[in-house]
C-alpha cells in the first residue's frame, strides 16, 4: 500500500468505528426495554353480565367470574375469590348482603329472592381475590349500582326464520369509497395475523351528511351529498372507536384505545375537549340528552362524559353511571341479549314503559342497533348459524312486529362492533364493505312489509 | 497526513452514521433485545389459569411475528410499523399471543403443556389459518355455539379466544393480540356470527 493513503484509511476506520458506536449507545441502549415492571398485586378483574330484565315474581340469579392479576412471571393457581352482593329493592332505602355461593362450574354467584326482585332491585357487589384484594362493580358501588328492572309484562315476536342469502336491496347507496389515503379513499388497515380494519363507525350529522371515522387515516370524512368528501385530522391512538354527532354537529369520537378516550370536535373539526373513561374496556358512543354516553366494561353501564369543556373526569363518570341508555324524552333503552332471545325494553325511570321478548329459529347474534321510533323501536338483530349470516331489521310496536326484513352483513372489513349501523329520521343507514371499498347504503322504516 | 487523516475520519463517520443509522433510526424501539427463552413443561391448566395468564399481556403492544411482553400495562413499542419482524416490538400477534395463553407446545404432536415466561421470545407453529383448521395435537375445531371461554374464534387472518361470553348486547369479550394500533387487549368483538370465523379449543385442560 502506498504511503500517501495509510492516514486517510486510518481515519476512515476510526470515524466509522465512532459512528457505529454513537449509535449503539444512543439508539439501541437507550431504547432498551426498562426492567419488567408487573402490575403486581393488582386485583384482576370482575366479569359479569347485568342481568337488566327480569320477570316479575321470580327469583333473580347473578352470577361472577373473577380474572386474577399475576404475582409474577410463573404459573401459578387460579386465585381464590370470595364476595357479596349488595342489593336494594325499588323504594327500599338500605342495601341488603348476599353472600356469593360457588357453583360446580366455577361462577360465583346470589340469589335475589323473589319477593325483593318483584318491583325491580339495585345492586352491586364487593370481591375479595383471596390475595389480600378487593374490588367493587359497578365501581361507585351505593352511589351508581346496577339496576334490574321487573316485567310484568311484555310482547313475545317471534321473528320467523333466517333467510341467509335473500336480502333486501339498499334503497339507495350514499357513498362509495375505495380503499387507500387520498381524497377519495378510506383506509384499511390490514396484514397477515391480523384483523382486516376498515372505518370503524359513523354517524349522520342533522343536515343529514355523513361523518366517518377514517381512524386509520387519523382524520374524519365528512361526506356530504353531492361533495368530494372533507377531511378532518384528529388525533387517534387505538386502532378502532366509535363516533355519535349531536344536534349542534359537534362530533363525539370514542378511541377505543386500552386506555380509551372520548375527543370532542366542533362541526369544523376544532377540538373542544379530551377526557379518558372511567373504565378500561369501552365499545359505544351514543348521544344522550345531557351529551355523549360511552358504554364501557366491566360494568356494561353508560358513562356520561360531558358535553363541552371541561368534561366530566372518570370519578364523575362513574358517579353518574347508569344502567339504562338515555334517549330523551325521559326515555331510556335497555338491551339483553343471548343465543335463545332478545329483551328489549323502554324504560322511565324504574317504570317500564314496554318491553318486548324476541325469538327465532336461528341463534341470536349482537344487537346491532335499538332505538325508540314512534311508540315502540327500531331493532337490528344479526341471526346466524355455523356458516351463515344475516341482520334482521325489525320495527316493533306496542302490539308487536310491523316491519322486518333482511339486510346482507357486507362486514368485509371490520368496523367498531357495534357501528354498522344508525337510524336517522326514518332512514336506516348501513356501512358496508367489500374487497373494493365501502359504502354507506340506506333503507326506508315505514309501512308493513 | 493530518489532512488525509481528517477526511479520511469524516467519510468513515457519515459511512457509519448512514450504514448504521439507518436501520437503527426506522426500528427504534428494539424491545426484543431484553426477552428471553425462559420456559418450561407443565402440568395442565385450567381455563381459568390460562385466562389470568393471558390477562397480563392486556394493554401491552402487537408485533406481527414476536412474543414476548413485560406487563407493565404499557405498549413499550408503539406506532412500528406493521407486519415487518424487524422493527423487534413488543408484544404477540394474534397466532403466538394464542399459542403462549394456551400453554403450547412448539412440537405440534405433542398436545401437553408448556409454561412460557411473559418475556420468552417465542411464536410457535401456528398461524391464524392453522389453529381455524384445528391443527396441532393440542387443537381441535368446535362449532361456535358449543363454546366456552378461553376457546378461541379463528379467519384465515387472525384469532381471538373467548374472555367472557355473551354481554348485554350478546357480544363476546375477547382477549387478543389485534393489530399494531390496538396492540393486545379485551374488547367485545361478534366474531361468533360472523362466518368468516370457526370454533377452535384446546384440548386438555385441567379444568
Amino acid at each position: 500500500m502506498k504511503k500517501r493513503w495509510r492516514w486517510p484509511l486510518a481515519g476512515f476506520v476510526l470515524g466509522a468505528l465512532a459512528g457505529a458506536t454513537v449509535l449503539t449507545v444512543n439508539v439501541v441502549g437507550a431504547s432498551s426495554p426498562a426492567p419488567v415492571a408487573v402490575r403486581a398485586g393488582e386485583f384482576g378483574e370482575i366479569l359479569h353480565t347485568p342481568v337488566l330484565l327480569a320477570p316479575a315474581g321470580k327469583s333473580v340469579e347473578l352470577s361472577y367470574d373473577v380474572v386474577c392479576g399475576a404475582l409474577k412471571d410463573e404459573p401459578g393457581s387460579h386465585c381464590a375469590p370470595s364476595g357479596s352482593v349488595f342489593v336494594r329493592s325499588v323504594g327500599g332505602s338500605t342495601f341488603a348482603k348476599l353472600p356469593l355461593e360457588r357453583e360446580a362450574d366455577g361462577l360465583l354467584s346470589a340469589v335475589v329472592p323473589a319477593v325483593d326482585a318483584g318491583k325491580g332491585f339495585d345492586y352491586y357487589v364487593v370481591m375479595d381475590n383471596g390475595r389480600g384484594r378487593t374490588a367493587t362493580l359497578p365501581e361507585a358501588g351505593a352511589e351508581a349500582p346496577q339496576h334490574v328492572w321487573a316485567l310484568t309484562d311484555w310482547t313475545t315476536i317471534d321473528v320467523g326464520p333466517a333467510h341467509f342469502g335473500r336480502s333486501r336491496a339498499p334503497s339507495s347507496v350514499l357513498r362509495e369509497l375505495s380503499w387507500g389515503r387520498g381524497d377519495a379513499a378510506i383506509g384499511l388497515d390490514s396484514g397477515r395475523e391480523q384483523s382486516r380494519i376498515g372505518p370503524s363507525a359513523f354517524d349522520v350529522a342533522p343536515d343529514g351528511s355523513v361523518v366517518l371515522l377514517d381512524q386509520v387515516n387519523h382524520r374524519l370524512a365528512l361526506l356530504r351529498r353531492g361533495a368530494p368528501a372533507a377531511h378532518l385530522p384528529i388525533e387517534f391512538s387505538g386502532g378502532e372507536g366509535d363516533l355519535a354527532v349531536d344536534r349542534s354537529g359537534a362530533i363525539y369520537v370514542l378511541d377505543s384505545a386500552n386506555k380509551p378516550m372520548v375527543r370532542a370536535f366542533t362541526a369544523a373539526g376544532g377540538s373542544i375537549a379530551a377526557t379518558p373513561v372511567a373504565e378500561p374496556t369501552a365499545d359505544m358512543i351514543r348521544v344522550g340528552p345531557s351529551g355523549p354516553l360511552v358504554h364501557s366494561y366491566p360494568s356494561e353501564m353508560w358513562l356520561r362524559t360531558g358535553p363541552g369543556r371541561p368534561p366530566l373526569g372518570p370519578e364523575q363518570q362513574l358517579a353518574s353511571a347508569q344502567a339504562a341508555r338515555s334517549t330523551g324524552g325521559g326515555l331510556g333503552v335497555v338491551v339483553h341479549a343471548s343465543p335463545a332471545e332478545v329483551k328489549l325494553a323502554l324504560v322511565r325511570g324504574h317504570r317500564v314503559v314496554h318491553a318486548w321478548l324476541l325469538r327465532a329459529e336461528s341463534s341470536f347474534g349482537e344487537v346491532q342497533l335499538a332505538e325508540p321510533f314512534g311508540d315502540g323501536m327500531v331493532v337490528v338483530v344479526r341471526l346466524w348459524n355455523e356458516k351463515h349470516a344475516e341482520f334482521r331489521v325489525l320495527r316493533l310496536v306496542p302490539e308487536g312486529l310491523v316491519q322486518s326484513f333482511d339486510v346482507a352483513p357486507a362486514e368485509w372489513a371490520e368496523s367498531a362492533s357495534l357501528s354498522r349501523f344508525r337510524l336517522h329520521g326514518n332512514t336506516l343507514y348501513q356501512l358496508r364493505s367489500d374487497p373494493s371499498g365501502i359504502e354507506i347504503a340506506t333503507f326506508e322504516i315505514g309501512g308493513t312489509t | 497526513m493530518r489532512r488525509g487523516l481528517a477526511t479520511g475520519l469524516l467519510a468513515g463517520l457519515v459511512l457509519g452514521l448512514l450504514v448504521i443509522g439507518t436501520p437503527a433510526g426506522a426500528y427504534h424501539t428494539h424491545f426484543q433485545y431484553g426477552c428471553n427463552d425462559t420456559w418450561f413443561n407443565h402440568d395442565p391448566v385450567t381455563r381459568a389459569g390460562a385466562r389470568d395468564y393471558a390477562y397480563i399481556a392486556a394493554a401491552e403492544g402487537y408485533q406481527w411475528g414476536g412474543g414476548c411482553w413485560n406487563g407493565n400495562n404499557v405498549d413499550d413499542s408503539p406506532g412500528d410499523p406493521p407486519a415487518d419482524p424487524n422493527t423487534l416490538g413488543e408484544g404477540g400477534d394474534c397466532s403466538g399471543f394464542t399459542f403462549k395463553s394456551w400453554y403450547e407446545r412448539a412440537e405440534t404432536g405433542d398436545p401437553w403443556f408448556r409454561y412460557h415466561a411473559w418475556m420468552q421470545n417465542v411464536h410457535g407453529p401456528y398461524a391464524a389459518a392453522d389453529f381455524k383448521a384445528g391443527a396441532g395435537a393440542s387443537n381441535t375445531t368446535v362449532a361456535k355455539a358449543n363454546t366456552t371461554y378461553m376457546d378461541a374464534f379463528a379467519a384465515s387472518n387472525h384469532i381471538g379466544m373467548i374472555y367472557w361470553a355473551n354481554t348485554a348486547f350478546n357480544q363476546d369479550r375477547i382477549i387478543e393480540a389485534k393489530c399494531e394500533a390496538c396492540g393486545t387487549g379485551t374488547w367485545p368483538r361478534t366474531y361468533r356470527g360472523n362466518p368468516d370465523y370457526s370454533g377452535v379449543r384446546r384440548l386438555y385442560w385441567a379444568g
